[in-house]
């Protein structure tokens, strides 16, 4: 499992951790990279994440509520998370399953999600519209 | 393609920018067609390659047109390699193998499990078989014998086949104990009948019976794929993975928009989970439907300790609270049809549904 | 038990066999018939063809390979019992004649003439033998009805399949998503929506926002007359798809029927962006992607 090539790549950009899903994740896979990113996080005393899911085949409710609690132990440490990359079709289904309102911030792009922290890190907190995981 | 005459580089590096410039369409079309990425990216830049080889043949206002007949024919063949190993399949242990009807498979399997297989067979059943199979006399003197038609005759010999299979695979197996629903389910199995598998709920008896799930194997190889179905083992979280990307596949044959594809990879996603949360194990059939409207069939079956009020388990909240996500009730809201029954003790069945949208 | 009841394990191969219980050396009897007369009959069947006044579309040419290929392939199915080849063919044929105005009556009927022609030069052939006519008829017609359901369903298919294709290419025509300047759309809904249009508009939509990067969306229903609840919630989701994908939807011209229509499937408006007209809409969306507006620089602190 680990002998192939990565499932997910974390980098680090100053004080961003840019996380990059590249293929389809097993429930396992997810947690673990969570585990990993939560980890780094700390390590490195991140002020903004961003997590790219342009390859995720589907986010059922296990990978939303895996964001989620990214999102949310972020937080706790001081960072502020934002996805991008969720596709149309992944957009429309995870809407059609009904996930709950959350607060994620998603972003179209990794350039977009990069302006949104921007903003949002070095500006503090501001009544900026919706963007948002439900 | 490099290197060629200077006069020649600067026409080519314009057709080559064209060709670029194609890019887009090329992916759009092949996208909708073919849904697994890693085949369609492959698709993408064959159609590319011949589209530089061919670029100074067509015609400037021909060039998209034929970018993509050449991605339909590359996906075409596609197609039809797939065709022909799923009609190569059946053959697997097929005693009418063409190429060797008597020598290659008698030969590489064991010869006294195919002797003892034919022992199990009705006298009549055997000599039929081994006069058609072995002495090689066909169908119409065999029906002037026995008196039937050559067409009762070809029946007979499609039930003694499907018989030998099942007594051939037992008699590997010696010393077992069957149930008296084993040979049954796997002559239905064998058979490739639906409507007799469907009688003996042959699919629930996999689940529960260890023996005839190892036995159904080869049977069912031979007959996977054969109208549009395919099983696939829930045991581990990678199941749920494929389980989930198969049924996109299958269903991506129905032309579903890339949407509703979606859509229903993240139903079976839901369904699959709960198997593998909360049973043993199970399975997902992927089924394509004809009648009465194009679509495409999941059931997810498990020898879990089935759930004691379904009615609840399809309310959103409860199954959150219970710890079963947004599974039950957030996959009846993807498809179209969606049921559920379980049997305390025994196990549960989904059985859901998304129609194609006809036009 | 009769562990053998209610197992059909026939193949494909054998249905001609199955379907009339008829003696098989029949039938390469009947095909050395048809094959031996082949251009007699041939020519026979394209002037009932004319007679009929079917497949006017076409030239004398290419009626003449056509009738020839149609005749090979009936032929062989009848020797082979498999409609494979023929299907193949049927449905080549259908993807070439159909745009050319060819319905599907002309099929069926010019494959009923083929399959009445080769059935009364067979009792021509056996008149003489009143069981062996039946015996050979018996063998003769299930075969041909067959073939003749074959092509009428392969044509079928086809025509189904370009009518889809038509209609895909007019929806997509009918609900324009416009980008009116960088990072914002427009997508002015009008007419009738139906549940399957709802299904293309979002596809559309959500494919735009990604094409065009698109923070802000406008989606106009001024001239949406009313929508049921199975589309109004298709819309909601709509907008929360979009959030998703990073952009706001402002939605204008909201009436207060339709509006009715949301809060009975429990939506809650609040947490929409509505706006009440498209010029307000607009505004809106430059706020929200920090233009200045002019009305706005007043009242800014
Ligand atoms: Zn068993």
């Amino acid at each position: 499992m680990d002998t192939g090539p990565a499932l997910v790549s974390i980098l680090r950009q100053g004080s961003y951790l840019i996380a990059s899903v590249h293929t389809a994740l097993d429930d396992s896979q997810m947690v673990r990279f969570q585990q990993d990113l939560i980890e780094q996080i700390g390590q490195h005393r991140s002020r903004g994440v961003i997590i790219d899911v342009a390859a995720l085949d589907v986010l059922d409710s296990f990978g939303s509520k895996t964001l989620r609690n990214i999102s949310e132990m972020a937080r706790l440490r001081g960072a502020t998370t934002v996805i991008v990359g969720i596709q149309p079709d992944v957009a429309f289904a995870m809407v059609a399953l009904g996930m709950s309102t959350g607060s994620v911030p998603t972003a179209l792009d990794l350039e977009e999600g990069l302006a949104y922290l921007h903003d949002r890190v070095h500006t503090g907190p501001s009544a900026v519209t919706g963007s948002s995981l439900s | 393609m490099s290197a060629g005459q200077p006069a020649d580089a600067l026409s080519e590096s314009g057709s080559q920018s064209d060709v670029a410039a194609l890019v887009p369409v090329i992916r759009r079309f092949v996208h909708s067609r073919v849904s697994n990425e890693a085949v369609a990216d492959d698709i993408v830049q064959e159609t590319l390659v011949r589209m530089l080889a061919a670029a100074g043949r067509v015609e400037p206002g021909m060039v998209e047109p034929y970018a993509i007949i050449t991605a339909r024919n590359l996906i075409a063949s596609m197609w039809k390699e797939q065709e022909r190993h799923r009609r190569n399949q059946h053959r697997i242990v097929d005693l009418r193998s063409p190429e060797s009807p008597d020598e290659g498979l008698l030969q590489q399997e064991d010869k006294g499990a195919v002797a003892e297989a034919l022992e199990r067979l009705s006298e009549r059943d055997r000599r039929t078989l081994m006069a058609h199979e072995v002495a090689g006399q066909d169908t119409q003197s065999l029906a002037g014998e026995l008196g039937v038609t050559a067409g009762a005759v070809a029946a007979q010999l499609n039930r003694s086949r499907a018989r030998l299979r099942v007594e051939y695979l037992l008699a590997l197996e010696p010393g077992t104990a069957l149930t008296d629903r084993c040979r049954p389910v796997l002559f239905a199995l064998s058979g490739g009948d639906r409507r007799r598998q469907r009688e003996v709920d042959a699919a629930r008896h996999l689940l529960e019976c260890d023996l005839c799930e190892k036995l159904s194997q080869p049977l069912l190889e031979r007959g996977q794929r054969s109208d549009g179905e395919v099983r696939i083992r829930i045991r581990a979280d990678a199941d749920i993975v494929l389980a989930r990307q198969t049924a996109r596949e299958v269903a991506a044959r129905l032309e579903f928009s890339r949407t509703d594809l979606t859509v229903i990879a993240t139903a079976v996603s839901e369904i699959a989970r709960n198997v593998v949360r909360f049973t043993d194990g199970g399975e997902v059939v992927v089924e394509l439907l004809e009648e009465p409207r194009r679509g495409v069939r999941i059931v997810a079956r498990d020898t879990g300790p089935g759930i004691a009020d379904v009615e609840a388990a399809l309310v959103d909240g409860y199954s959150t609270y219970h710890g079963l996500g947004l599974g039950l009730p957030g996959a009846r809201r993807l498809m179209d049809e969606f049921a559920v029954v379980s049997e305390m003790g025994r196990g549960t069945t989904v059985t859901m549904t998304k129609w194609r949208q006809e036009g | 038990m009769d562990e053998n009841s209610g197992i059909d394990t026939r193949t494909e191969a054998d249905f001609l066999t199955h379907d009339a219980q008829v003696d098989e050396e029949l039938l390469p009897q009947l095909v050395a018939h048809l094959r031996e007369h082949r251009s007699r009959l041939r020519e026979e069947w394209a002037s009932r063809i004319q007679e009929a006044h079917l497949l006017h579309a076409m030239t004398p040419q290419e009626m003449a390979v056509e009738t020839k290929s149609v005749y090979d392939n009936y032929v062989e199915v009848l020797e082979t019992g498999s409609v494979e080849a023929l299907q193949d063919y049927a449905r080549d044929l259908s993807e070439r004649i159909i745009p050319r105005g060819v319905e599907t009556q002309e099929v069926v009927g010019i494959v009923l003439l083929l399959r009445d022609v080769l059935a009364r030069s067979l009792f021509e052939k056996y008149q003489r033998d009143f069981g062996l006519l039946n015996r050979v008829l018996d063998a003769y017609e299930p075969a041909a009805n067959r073939i003749a359901n074959t092509v009428a369903v392969s044509f079928v298919d086809e025509r189904e399949r370009i009518i889809r294709q038509q209609q895909d290419a007019i929806r997509e025509l009918s609900t324009p998503v416009l980008p009116v300047r960088e990072r914002l759309l427009i997508l002015p809904i009008i007419g009738v929506l139906d549940s399957e249009r709802a299904r293309q508009l979002t596809e559309q939509l959500l494919a735009g926002i990604r094409t065009h990067r698109a923070k802000v969306v406008v989606m106009d229903i001024t001239g949406a007359p009313d929508v049921d609840e199975t589309v109004a919630n298709h819309l909601v989701q709509t907008v929360d798809a979009s959030r998703l994908m990073g952009a706001s939807v402002i939605i204008t011209g909201l009436s207060p029927k339709i509006a009715q229509t949301l809060v009975t499937i429990g939506v809650d408006l609040s947490k929409m962006n509505t706006i009440g007209d498209l010029q307000g809409g607009l505004e809106e969306a430059e706020r929200l992607l920090g233009y200045t507006v002019s009305r706005q620089v007043g009242s800014a602190g």
